[in-house]
Order: C-alpha cells, then structure tokens, then sequence
C-alpha cells in the first residue's frame, strides 16, 4: 500500500493520542495511522505543580511519576523516624495516599511540594509512633549523626541551593544541638519528652534547643 | 510586665513550636498568641522555614519495588479493574466513537473501490469488445449479418479470413446463474461444433461475445446460440436464441 501520499489531517486528543490520516492514491483509500504518545513520556516533562494538579484530577500516571520522584525522599524520613523498614513503608504508602487524596490541598504559592509531602510524611510517622507509643532509644544501630553528615544528592532535590546552605548550617552545629533537633523534629519529642530522656533539666532542654535554632537560622541565613 | 516583655516569652518558644517539640500547654498558648501578633507569625514563618528545609536533609533511600506495586494496587484503576464495572470516560467514548467512523469510512470505501473495480473490469472488456467490433467493421473483408428473433436484434460480424466472429446483441434476457448462452458453429452437414459460452451484461442494454475460431470459418454455414446449463454442453440440448446463416 502506498502510504504517505496525502496527509489529509493530523488530530491531537488531549496531547495524548495523534491520528494521522492519509488518503492513497489511487485506490482513493483512507488510511488512519493512530499513535499514542507514551503518557509517561509527557508527564515526565511536567514539574511538580502541575503534576500535583493532575493529581487533583485523579490523574494516576501524575501520581506515579510524582512518586518516582520522591518516594526515596519520603522512605529515607520516614525510616530515620522509625528506624525500621516495613513501619517506613507503611508510612510510606499512607503518605503517598495522602497525596492521592490530598492534592488539591496543595498550594505552590506557599511552597513547592516535596516539604510539603515531607511535612506530610513526618506527620504521619510521629502519629504512628505515638500511637504504638515507642520512645526513641538512644543506643541505636542506627547513627543519626552519619545521617546529618552525609551530603544527599544535590540532582534529586527541586531546591538545591536552598538545602545546601542548610547542609553547612547543620555542620556548624554541635552534635549536642544536633540531638536536640534528632529528637524534637525526627522522633517529636516535645521539651518535656526530651528532658526525660537525656535526664536534663527542662529549662536546660528549653534553652539549648531554642539556641540550636537560632544558631541554625543564623548560619542559613549568612549562606 | 510590658507588652514586650509578654511577646518576648512567646518569642522565645517559636523556635520550638516550628518544629512541633512545644509541650501541648505552651504550644496551646503560642498558637492563640499567633492569632493577635503579626510579628510573631513573621518569625515562625521564618523557622518553618527552616524546618521544612531540615526534612529535605535526610539522605534518600529507594523504597522496596514493591512498595509501588502495592500502592499502584490502591489507585482506583485497579480496584476497577477487580470489578466487573467498567465506566467509560468521555475521552475514551470519544477515542472510541472515532475509530468506529474512522472504520466505517474504510469499510464503506473500501466496499466502493471493489464495485467501482469490478465495474472498470467490466467496463474495459465491454470497450475492447466495442473497439474490436468497430475494428472488425471498418475492416474490409468483414461480413455483417443482422440478428433477428423474438425482441432481440443485432449484428453478427463475421471476418472469415482471420476465423473471427462477433455477436451484438441488444435485449439479451438475463439468465439466472445455473444457465448460460452458448455458441455453436453449424456446418453444411447441420452439426454444431461448440464456440464458447457467454452471458448477457446486466449493466450494459447489450451483450457483446467474440468467437475465435480453431477451424476454418469457411467450413461453416451458421452460427447458432442456445441456452444451456451453466458449464455450458457438448452439443445443444437447450432452448434456440438465434440463428444466423452467413
Ligand atoms: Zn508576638
């Protein structure tokens, strides 16, 4: 058959799918040729605002590509709360559904999404642990302060100046402030929590925590 | 105490509250202070800030595959797929609408082609018989001979130098498929010898059939045509149609 000798029209639907209709000569034939384009292919190209709102829609190709973006991000949070891998992948999974069901929430004017997703994550895993009403132990395998040095990799974060001066302000810190923050924001652990568990006074926790912040915000903001 | 001096304690817990560590009391008291105190709700929005950052610091890890698996297994196209329901969305009913006209219009002109074909077929054999029959006129050692029966007419052409005959006839009756129009050649001794088989155009009001004979033209007296079953017989057994005498 003799193709290609008219192009009589090319549709697009939805940017998804291409019709290509070629009327032959001379049989006086039409021909449809229909192409989809790989969806993946396309969302992959979209960022994270637009894929969210995808999400909204119930987009489920959107979904997944936002979790092959950061499915990694929300596990390694997730088990540095939990220190175990199947409540990590629990948590991760109710994240990821949160998203699904959540997404119209998200606002990109307040932010982008991976802190929001993040904040998502970190809410969800201290909620199971105070559920299953674990406290953190500080003798642990499990080095929270390897995880504070080791540099994550710069391509896979939307913000990468951003976290990169906080990678500096955190290495400025002593690892006594950098306990502090383990344990406030990774195990949440309120003042009082945390004064149980390192046997301080309260005012001490209080005031060390509160100068580890600032520290923090100082040094971040002089990057 | 000043009013300063009040928002100078609340200050002091913002740092904390940003990343929730407020035992519930204080944290209660932050937040309906944050409801009255601009200045304050700058400040935490710095330290959320902040916080928010520090969630992006922990290096990543790749989840088990299977954990994809087992979230792709929530969404809502495969809990459908596990039942019978199947909804179709506008764009697939679009998508779907399409490809069926998109298919009847191949259909259809693919069925148009056919007939259009079968009719140039029969169109180009009917024009070569029509060129061969003016050939055979203008030619001058041809005979034309009239053919007259019951409501039919035409003309027999006969080229006795190249063993060539014609039959045009109008108003050929159509027969139907278990019969056929045959040919005979009558030589003086009254025995017929078979010239082919033909059938009457249904498109065309006339019927044209070209007799190439093996033997000698000479050797004959007539040409007869009779109906016969449609694979045509060794001698006639069928009603006459015509006969000719050259
Ligand atoms: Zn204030």
């Amino acid at each position: 058959m003799d193709l290609g000798e008219f192009i009589t029209c090319h549709l697009t639907i939805r940017q998804q799918i291409h019709f290509w209709i070629w009327k032959t000569e001379p049989l006086n034939k039409l021909v449809c040729i229909m192409m989809q384009i790989r969806y993946n292919g396309a969302v992959l190209n979209l960022d994270d605002t637009q894929l969210a709102s995808q999400v909204a829609q119930g987009d489920e190709r959107a979904f997944l590509t936002l979790y092959d973006r950061y499915a990694s991000h929300v596990y390694a949070l997730t088990m540095r709360i939990f220190r175990d891998a199947n409540l990590a992948e629990e948590a991760t999974q109710d994240t990821f559904l949160k998203l699904w069901s959540r997404a119209r929430l998200f606002r990109a004017e307040r932010g982008s999404l991976l802190p929001w997703l993040l904040t998502i994550a970190r809410r969800t895993a201290l909620d199971r642990l105070r559920l299953e009403g674990r406290r953190p132990t500080l003798s642990t395998a499990d080095d929270p302060e390897e995880l504070w040095q080791t540099i994550p990799d710069a391509s896979t974060l939307p913000d990468e100046a951003r976290w990169r001066s906080m990678h500096l302000a955190v290495q400025s810190l002593s690892p006594e402030h950098r306990q502090l923050l383990e344990l406030a924001y990774y195990q949440g652990l309120t003042h009082t929590e945390i004064a149980e568990t390192l046997n301080w006074p309260l005012g001490t926790v209080k005031t060390r925590l509160r100068a580890a912040m600032e520290q923090l915000r100082r040094e971040w903001g002089e990057l | 105490m000043t009013q300063d001096q009040i928002d100078d304690i609340f200050r002091e817990n913002i740092p904390a509250y940003a990343l929730d560590a407020l035992d519930v009391e204080d944290a209660r008291a932050v937040k309906s202070h944050l409801q009255t105190c601009a200045s304050c709700r700058t400040e935490l929005a710095e330290y959320r800030a902040l916080s928010e950052t520090l969630l992006m610091m922990t290096p990543p890890k790749t989840p088990p595959a299977a954990l994809r698996r087992r979230l792709q297994g929530q969404l809502p196209s495969a809990q459908k797929r596990s039942s019978p329901r199947f909804v179709w969305s506008f764009n697939q009913l679009a998508l779907g609408l399409t490809l069926i006209i998109l298919l009847a219009l191949n259909v259809s002109s693919y069925l148009q082609i056919r007939a259009l074909q079968k009719q140039q077929v029969q169109l180009a054999s009917q024009l070569q018989n029509g060129q061969a029959a003016i050939a055979m006129l203008a030619y001058p050692d041809t005979e034309s001979l009239l053919i007259k029966a019951d409501n039919i007419s035409g003309t027999l052409l006969v080229d006795k130098s190249r063993n060539i005959a014609m039959i045009l006839v109008w108003n050929l009756p159509q027969l139907d498929s278990t019969q056929t129009y045959q040919a005979w050649l009558i030589d003086p001794q009254g025995k017929r010898t078979d010239a082919g088989i033909f059938r009457s155009q249904p498109s065309q009001p006339y019927t044209s059939a070209t007799i190439f004979s093996a033997n000698d033209l000479t050797n004959f007296v007539g040409i007869g045509v009779t109906i016969e079953p449609s694979a045509g017989s060794p001698q006639p057994t069928g009603q006459r149609v015509f006969k000719v005498d050259f």
